[in-house]
């Protein structure tokens, strides 16, 4: 630490946390209004919309979790959420090790192929995947967004898990074939174990993904009981015309899980948009 | 020269049939699909006619989706050049490792977790002319109070700086490129007495050009395909004010209209190709299309 700044250092500094606040505000006001508003009257956010709720409506979560049935969309959005990190891991892993620990012809190929998948613009398919799931009887069926999510997610997936199990050094696996393990064990034995970490954030990615999406949930349910959280949070006004702080309250609740895995895991977030990044 | 077969090809085979199937179904066979009907007349349930290019020709034809193309370009021009420079100002400023840099660097990317319905929601909310506070901090400073998703001149600016929320996402890939550069830099520059303003344009810059111009190139293609957050807040209004190719496609659809919905679609992917080419050339990179996949 330097003990004496020049007055020009210290102006720097001045507008470095300047910069560092501001977009600070950016982030997190928006969300503190939100979760202030949501404990609030309507008659108070009208007449106030900064000011502190006189006493905080706990009610506004009541009507959010009772009248908009929100237990039954968190459960379906578990559900389309677990559903669809699985089967991508398990894709994507089974790939990724046939990627990265064989030698085959046409393997470089599969793998950029599959990678620049990210650079499709999804919303383009709307009609193509409409068609897909109508005629294949999944239309309204919570399966269609697992197969859906789980999809999109893969070259995602499948880059980052490939890459990870890349890294895996090849003595591991050697001496494991030594020991008698044919091609399945040293996929369930050797690598899957050891490439847990890389399935982590590819499955942070997903879940984060299939928790939050709007459109194709829109585009491929129709009925009540097969609407995930967003749709519902989305649909809610239009149960409540005019109630926006319990509709506010419900936004709340459809944040925490995401909140609570990028508590959690955001660590393995950020290592997973940086590996690309530190390479290039 | 011949490779050895591989013995272990049929287990090969078996591990990546998921895969290929699920790539086909949900990646080959949606753009083939939507290239074929996209010259069909086609209405949905019943039967197809060839017609051409008389869908594009309609679209082009079609003032609102003119506007829609405009958008998109507004867009992609918003988040590669307001965007992108944010990003890099504010990885710039952690990469010094300021006191509590690393929550920080985690509270800025927070946003991007968030469902767009969500922050689409609250961002209403936060523009309501009754009870938002943007008018009310509006106010302060001595405005007159507006309708700004409500009003045509407004509405698109207003939703585009929402849009700075989620500068976290490239802050993050620009901040680790800056990281990685070695210290050993920065050091010899300071023995020769350059500033610190000086070391960020002579070495940062120089140093993570690579990565910035991959950041950008990724926001403007996000840019071309912008749809979600803006089908939220306002559903392409008012008076198609911020129509978006996205939106034009998803009304299409809902008219039942699958034909010129699927060479929207064709467009959307094209114009998202051109930018990404475009740039490359502009940018003299080697390949950033494989960059920028992962």
């Amino acid at each position: 630490m330097k003990t004496n700044k020049s007055a020009a250092g210290i102006a720097l500094d001045i507008l470095r946390w300047t910069v560092l606040i501001v977009f600070l505000a950016i982030a997190l006001l928006p969300l503190a209004w939100l979760i202030l508003s949501s404990f609030k009257t309507n008659i108070e956010l009208e007449t106030s919309p900064f000011g502190l709720p006189a006493k905080l409506v706990v009610e506004n979560y009541h009507n959010a979790i009772v009248t908009a049935d929100l237990p039954r969309l968190f459960l379906n959005s578990v559900i389309v959420a677990a559903g669809a990190v699985l089967l991508n891991l398990l894709v994507a892993s089974l790939a990724g090790f046939a990627l990265s620990r064989e030698d085959f012809k046409g393997r470089d190929v599969i793998l950029t192929v599959v990678t620049a998948g990210v650079l499709i613009p999804i919303i383009s398919f709307m009609v193509p995947y409409f068609m897909l799931i109508t005629r294949t009887g999944l239309y309204d069926k919570l399966l269609s967004l697992v197969l859906v999510y789980a999809a999109i997610n893969l070259p995602v997936s499948v880059s980052l898990i490939t890459s990870f199990m890349k890294a895996i050094p090849k003595e591991l696996e050697e001496a494991a074939i030594i020991d008698g393990c044919n091609f399945n064990q040293r996929f369930t034995k050797v690598i899957f174990p050891l490439a847990r970490s890389g399935l982590a954030t590819a499955g942070t990615f997903c879940f984060i993904y299939a928790w939050n999406e709007f459109i194709m949930a829109m585009l491929f349910t129709s009925s009540v009981s097969s609407r995930t959280i967003q749709l519902g949070i989305r649909y809610f006004t239009s149960q409540f015309i005019t109630d926006y702080t319990g509709m506010f309250a419900a936004i709340v609740l459809s944040m925490v899980p995401s909140v609570l895995v990028y508590v959690f895991l955001h660590n393995k977030i950020i290592s997973g948009l940086t590996a690309g990044a530190v390479k290039g | 020269m011949k490779r050895c077969r591989n013995p272990n090809r049929i287990w090969i085979l078996a591990y990546l049939a998921p895969l290929a199937i699920l790539f086909v179904a949900f990646f080959l066979f949606p753009l083939v699909f939507n290239l074929y009907t996209s010259f069909m007349k086609w209405k949905g349930g019943g039967g197809m006619t060839f017609n051409g290019f008389a869908n594009y020709l309609k679209l082009l034809r079609d003032d609102s989706f003119i506007l829609a193309i405009r958008n998109n370009v507004i867009w992609a021009l918003a988040q590669g050049l307001i965007q992108i420079p944010l990003a890099t100002l504010v990885a710039l400023i952690l990469a010094r490792e300021p006191r509590g840099w690393k929550a920080l660097r985690t509270i800025y990317f927070l946003p991007n977790v968030i469902s767009t319905v969500a922050i689409a929601m609250v961002w209403v909310a936060m523009y309501n002319p009754q009870y938002g506070p943007i008018n009310a901090i509006w106010k302060l400073a001595g405005g007159e109070p507006r309708n700004w998703l409500g009003d045509p001149s407004t509405a698109l600016p207003s939703i585009i700086a929402m849009t700075v929320i989620y500068i976290g996402y490239f802050m993050i890939i620009i901040l680790a490129s800056v990281m990685n550069i070695p210290k050993e830099l920065y050091e010899a520059a300071e023995i020769d007495g350059a500033s610190k303003v000086q070391q960020e344009f002579r070495i940062t810059i120089p140093m993570t050009r690579g990565t910035i111009l991959t950041c950008m190139t990724l926001a403007m293609a996000y840019g071309m395909r912008h749809f979600e957050t803006t089908w939220l807040m306002t559903g392409g209004g008012p008076a198609y004010s911020t129509n978006t190719m996205g939106i034009a496609l998803y009304l299409k659809m809902d008219a039942l209209r699958y034909g010129e919905a699927s060479a929207a679609g064709i467009i959307l992917i094209l114009l998202g190709t051109v930018v990404i080419v475009l740039l490359r050339r502009f940018f003299g990179r080697k390949d950033p299309m494989t960059e920028a996949a992962q």
